[in-house]
C-alpha cells in the first residue's frame, strides 16, 4: 500500500545532504540550533549551514548562498525571514532540491490575504521546479535510525511508533514523552500549514514504511476531507492508526440540516469520520500516548479479561475495590478465578485479610514472605479465566515493608515471570511519596518491554482500545474473505 | 416562509428516491379539491393530506397537513382548511395544491438526513424521530459511500437504539431494512452529487420493511 511513497520521501526522512539556511554563527538562531542539534546527534550525511553573514558554526564553515554549496542538497530546513522565501525557492529549484521544510512562520495561519497569497506562490514555484514543501511554520523531520532530531533535542531509540502532527510543541511531547516511557518511534513529522505535504501524504508513507508499525496522529484540521478519510481507511485496516483531533473547525452554515441544523457540529463528524475510517479516537496527549505505548509493547489484543492484582501490601482491599470499578468502567471484564486457584491461594495466604475473587488482594503474603508472594501472582496469572494480568505496584507502601532489595527482587520477578509465558503483565505504579524510586522501577519494568501506567483508568483504557482495534481488524478481514 | 427555487416537493422528491429503489409512502399532487377526492378514492382512505408549495418548509407549523381522512367528505373539508390556514401564514406562497398520500399505519419513527460537510463533503445522520433526536440530539453520523456494516454500527451508536428492539408492546423494528435503506440513499446521493440536502422525516420502521412518510430534497 503507497509503495510509491518510500521512494518519494527518501530524501525527507534519510537525506544524503541537508542545508541549513538561516543558519548564522549567533547559535541562539533556529537555524544555528539546527545545525548543531544535527551535529550532536550525529548526522551521517552532509551539512551545509547558510547565511549571508557567513563564519562558522559547529565546526562547519557557513556558506552565503544555498546556490554555493559545492555538493547535491537533498533537504533543505529554512528559517529566514518570511519576505525571502520566494527569492530561496528559487535557489532550491536552480540547486535541484527534493524537499524543502518552512520553519519560517507568519503565513495563512496568520489569516491574512497577503500570508495565503504568499503560500500559494511558494506552492507554484515547489511544483514547477518538482520540489516537496513541509510546512510552513513546522519543525519537519524527526528520525531517529537516520540521527535527525527535533531542533534542541536529541534522537531518542529507534522503534515501531511513527506519527504526524501539526503541531510541532505536540510533536516535541511526543518525542520527549516517548524518551520516558520507552515509545520508541521510527519517524515523526510535524508539517504545521502543510501547504504541499500534509496529513494525508506522510500517513500514506507511514503505512508503507516497513519499519512502522503502529501510527500516532495529532491533527487539528484538514485541507482535503476526502482524501483524509480515504487514506485512514485504508491504512486502518492494515496498522493501528491511533488519532488525537484537536481544536474545532467551523461547522459553517452549509453543514446544518435542514430540520436539525443545530445538531451537526464539526466535532461530531469528525469523531464519526474517524470511527468509520478505522482509527483509533483519544482525546489528549496522556491517551494518545498510553494507547501507543500498549500498540507497541503488546502488538495484539489478547482479549478484555483482566485479573487484578489490587494489593501486594498493606491498603490493597480499598485498591482492589477502586481498580475493579476503574477496569469495568472502561471496558475490561474482571472473571473469578477459578475455584482452583482460589483453593491454592488460600491455602497460600489465608483467607482472613484477603480477597480472593476477582480484583485480587494478596496483601497477607506481606507475613509469609517474598516467596509466597511471588507463588501467589504465579497462580494468578497461570490461571485460565484471565486473558491479561493488571498489577498494582504501590511502591510507597511497599518500600517500608520490603525495603529497596525486596522492591528489586519483586520487579526481577515481574521481568522473569513476565518472560517465561505468554499472558500480558500490566504494571500499575500509583505516584505518591517515593517518586525517585518509583521512577527507577518504572524505568526498569518499560526497558523490560512490561507496560507501566500512573493508574488503573488510564492502562484499562489503552488496554481496551488495543482489544477493540484487534477484533475490528479480525472482523473486517473476515468480511473481505466472504466476499 | 422560504424562497427557494431549489427545494423539490415532496411529490418530486419521493419519485426520484423511488426511483432509486429508497422505499416510500407514495404521495400524488392533487391541484383542486375534486381531483383530490378522486385521488383518495383511487389510494384508498385513510389518506394525509400535505400542502405541496415550494415556499412552505415546516408544513404542519402553518395548518398545511391533515391526518387521518378517511371519507371523501373530510378529505373535501380537509382541503379546503389547508388552502386557507396556508393563505393566512404565507400570502405570497406558490401554491401548486395538496399531496395526498394512504395514511401509513404506526411504526417505530426514525430520521435519515443528508448534509454536505465543508471538509468531508456529503454526511448521512441517523436517528430516532420526535423528541430524542430534537431535545437529545441523539444522533450518528456517516460520512457517504456508507457500507452496509457502517449503516449497521451508525444505527446501533445511537442511545435510543433499544427503542427500535421493540418495548412495551411495540413491535421491533427491522434493523437489516434500516440498514438498507440507509445504504441507499448513500447510494442515492453519490449518484446524484447536485443534491445539497436530503431528509427524510419521519421513516416508519417495521418488522419487516421501513418506509419514508415524508422527503425532501433541496438542490445545489
Amino acid at each position: 500500500m503507497f509503495e510509491e511513497k518510500l521512494k518519494e520521501f527518501e530524501p525527507i526522512f534519510y537525506p544524503k545532504s541537508i542545508a541549513v539556511v538561516g543558519a548564522s554563527a549567533a547559535s541562539t538562531k533556529a537555524g544555528s540550533v539546527w545545525v548543531s542539534s544535527l551535529k550532536s546527534a550525529g548526522f551521517p550525511g552532509i551539512i551545509y549551514p547558510v547565511s549571508s553573514g557567513g563564519g562558522r558554526i559547529a565546526d562547519l564553515e557557513i556558506l552565503p548562498n544555498l546556490r554555493l554549496v559545492p555538493g547535491e542538497v537533498d533537504y533543505v530546513i529554512v528559517s529566514v525571514p518570511r519576505h525571502s522565501v520566494l527569492e530561496l525557492l528559487d535557489d532550491c529549484v536552480a540547486k535541484n532540491v527534493k524537499a524543502v521544510q518552512f520553519f519560517t512562520a507568519g503565513f495563512s495561519e496568520m489569516d491574512t490575504q497577503q500570508g495565503r497569497k504568499l503560500e500559494e506562490q511558494m506552492l507554484e514555484k515547489a511544483r514547477q521546479g518538482n520540489m516537496r514543501i513541509i510546512g510552513p511554520n513546522c519543525i519537519g523531520v524527526y528520525c531517529p535510525e537516520h540521527r535527525i532530531p527535533f531542533p534542541m533535542g536529541t534522537p531518542g531509540e529507534s522503534g515501531p511508533v511513527g506519527f504526524v502532527s501539526q503541531s510541532g510543541g505536540i510533536a516535541t511531547k511526543l518525542v520527549t514523552i516517548g524518551m520516558t516511557r520507552h515509545i520508541n518511534y521510527s519517524k515523526g513529522v510535524s508539517f504545521g500549514n502543510g501547504i504541499d505535504l500534509d496529513a494525508s501524504d506522510f500517513l500514506q508513507y507511514l503505512a508503507a514504511d516497513p519499519k512502522t508499525k503502529v501510527i500516532g496522529a495529532y491533527l487539528e484540521g484538514t485541507r482535503d476531507g476526502a482524501r483524509l478519510f480515504s487514506t485512514m481507511k485504508q491504512i486502518a485496516k492494515t496498522k493501528p492508526l491511533v488519532v488525537w483531533k484537536g481544536g474545532r473547525t467551523e461547522a459553517g452554515a452549509q453543514a446544518a440540516m435542514s430540520h436539525t441544523g443545530s445538531l451537526v457540529s464539526s466535532a461530531a463528524i469528525w469523531s464519526s469520520m474517524l470511527k468509520q475510517a478505522g482509527a483509533i479516537t483519544v482525546r489528549s496527549l496522556e491517551e494518545l500516548t498510553d494507547t501507543l505505548l500498549v500498540f507497541q509493547q503488546l502488538g495484539h489484543g489478547q482479549g478484555t479479561r483482566a485479573a487484578i492484582i489490587g494489593g501486594l501490601a498493606d491498603g490493597g482491599g480499598g485498591n482492589s475495590v477502586a481498580a475493579g470499578d476503574a477496569c469495568m468502567e472502561n471496558g475490561l471484564k474482571i472473571p473469578p478465578l477459578s475455584f482452583e486457584t482460589k483453593q491454592k491461594l488460600i491455602e497460600l495466604v489465608g483467607e482472613v485479610g484477603s480477597i480472593l475473587r476477582n480484583p485480587v488482594d494478596v496483601s497477607q503474603a506481606q507475613f509469609r514472605g517474598l516467596s509466597t508472594l511471588f507463588q501467589a501472582i504465579d497462580l494468578i496469572v497461570r490461571d485460565a479465566a484471565s486473558d491479561i494480568v493488571l498489577l498494582q505496584e504501590d511502591v510507597e507502601i511497599l518500600l517500608p515493608i520490603y525495603s529497596r532489595k525486596g522492591l528489586e527482587e519483586i520487579n526481577e520477578f515481574l521481568i522473569e515471570l513476565a518472560r517465561r509465558q505468554n499472558k500480558p503483565i500490566i504494571v500499575v505504579l500509583p505516584p505518591g511519596s517515593v517518586e525517585v524510586e518509583r521512577l527507577e522501577i518504572e524505568q526498569i519494568l518499560l526497558a523490560a518491554s512490561i507496560p507501566v501506567f500512573c493508574s488503573m483508568e488510564r492502562a484499562a483504557e489503552a488496554i481496551y482500545k488495543l482489544d477493540q482495534y484487534s477484533r475490528w481488524q479480525e472482523a473486517k478481514q473476515s468480511q473481505s474473505q466472504k466476499t | 416562509m422560504v424562497k427557494n427555487q431549489n427545494f423539490l416537493t415532496e411529490v418530486e422528491s419521493k419519485q426520484l428516491l423511488e426511483k432509486a429503489g429508497i422505499p416510500v409512502v407514495e404521495a400524488k399532487l392533487a391541484r383542486s379539491k375534486k381531483e383530490a377526492i378522486s385521488m383518495s378514492r383511487e389510494m384508498g382512505f385513510p389518506v394525509v393530506l400535505k400542502i405541496s408549495s415550494p415556499n412552505v418548509v415546516h408544513k404542519s407549523d402553518s395548518g398545511g397537513v391533515e391526518l387521518g381522512l378517511t371519507n371523501a367528505t373530510q378529505v373535501g373539508k380537509a382541503y379546503g382548511q389547508i388552502m386557507s390556514s396556508v393563505k393566512q401564514a404565507y400570502p405570497e406562497a406558490q401554491i401548486d395544491g395538496v399531496s395526498i398520500q394512504t395514511m401509513a399505519p404506526p411504526g417505530v419513527e426514525v430520521i435519515v438526513g443528508m448534509s454536505k460537510d465543508p471538509q468531508f463533503g456529503p454526511v448521512l445522520m441517523f436517528g430516532l424521530g420526535g423528541i430524542l433526536v430534537e431535545v437529545l440530539k441523539d444522533v450518528s453520523f456517516r460520512i457517504v459511500p456508507v457500507t452496509e456494516r457502517d449503516a449497521h454500527e451508525m444505527i446501533k451508536e445511537i442511545k435510543g437504539y433499544p427503542v427500535l428492539e421493540g418495548y412495551r408492546g411495540q413491535k421491533p423494528a427491522s434493523i437489516p431494512a434500516l440498514e438498507k435503506l440507509i445504504v441507499k440513499v448513500s447510494q442515492f446521493i453519490e449518484n446524484n452529487p447536485q443534491i445539497k440536502e436530503l431528509d427524510l422525516n419521519p421513516v416508519f420502521a417495521y418488522p419487516d420493511k421501513a418506509v419514508a412518510v415524508d422527503a425532501r430534497i433541496i438542490l445545489e
